[in-house]
């Protein structure tokens, strides 16, 4: 209509499952083996979803806290 | 040629190399690629021990994460060791990790997330009109469509949004290989949910800073 080229949410994944649950975790990276002094808080998640036939997957991720705030 | 060893320009260039491999995973940064680049004249056994010098001390900044203080006690202890570094290169290290560390800190952080991470997070809004089974007329539901993948930086593009559609595209980067996409519908009630939790996590998010 207007020629925007801003393309619209065009689900990658046509089925759309429920959430069933939502767990989140605040950490502190303390130390790696690469960087003795990490000192970084982040944000972990745990999702619980339920596809269309109800069969129920755990999808897991981390954020770190600029991350979480731009996201959410 | 200790002369050529002890250039300023080449030692910075050297240093970015060095950070290149090292911290953000850049490829193919070989002893020899360094060497022809920079220091041509300087002969490769020569080089090689000035190399592992250069990155020990590199690393040594990066896995410390030294502020300026620290980092000063650092060089000026390498100054007085025997086999150590001149005054000058000190500087030229101190130059480097002052306008580098921001960038080789966020490549660390990287380095040791291992699970995957959030990359992209798009939402629409669709009023539900009719269903066959159930007259469920204009029920808001809201779609999420999340992309999980491994390691990546999240655009700081800004939000956009659009007139016609409540639609927009929060943090999109470019998507990954191994990326996944989740997609998740809500109602009303569920998204309510999801937001008291996460204004949970804002909530300990605040205290933890708070206590920093």
């Amino acid at each position: 209509m207007e020629g925007s080229s801003e393309p619209l949410l065009d689900a990658k994944s046509k089925v759309t499952s429920q959430l069933l649950d939502f767990q989140w975790k605040l950490g502190m990276a303390v130390s790696s083996d690469s960087c003795r002094s990490l000192k970084y808080p982040y944000v972990a998640v745990m999702l619980k979803v339920a596809d269309e036939s109800g069969q129920v997957k755990k999808k897991s991720f981390e954020m770190t806290i600029p991350q979480f705030q731009i996201f959410f | 040629m200790a002369g050529d060893l002890e250039s300023s320009k080449a030692l910075s260039g050297l240093l970015s190399g060095l950070a290149q491999d090292a911290f953000h995973g850049h490829p193919g940064i070989t002893e020899e690629l360094l060497r022809s680049q920079l220091y041509p004249e300087v002969p490769p056994e020569e080089f090689r021990p000035f190399l592992a010098k250069m990155r020990g001390i590199l690393k040594s900044i990066a896995s410390a994460d030294m502020d300026f203080n620290q980092l000063e006690a650092f060089l000026t202890a390498q100054t007085k060791k025997q086999g150590g570094i001149t005054s000058d290169q000190a500087a030229v290290i101190s130059k480097f990790w002052k306008s580098h560390k921001t960038k080789i800190r966020e490549s660390l952080m990287n380095q040791s997330r291992w699970d995957s991470g959030l990359r992209g997070l798009s939402w629409r809004v669709d009023g539900k009109s009719q269903s066959r089974h159930s007259a469920q007329i204009h029920t808001p539901v809201a779609i999420v469509e999340l992309e999980i993948g491994k390691s990546g930086q999240v655009s700081k593009s800004p939000v956009r949004m659009y007139c016609s559609y409540p639609t927009f595209h929060i943090g999109k980067l470019g998507h990954g290989k191994e990326s996944e996409f989740l997609c998740l519908e809500f109602d009303e009630v569920k998204v309510n949910q999801v937001l008291k939790k996460l204004s949970e996590v804002e909530e300990c998010i605040s205290t933890l800073m708070q206590r920093a």
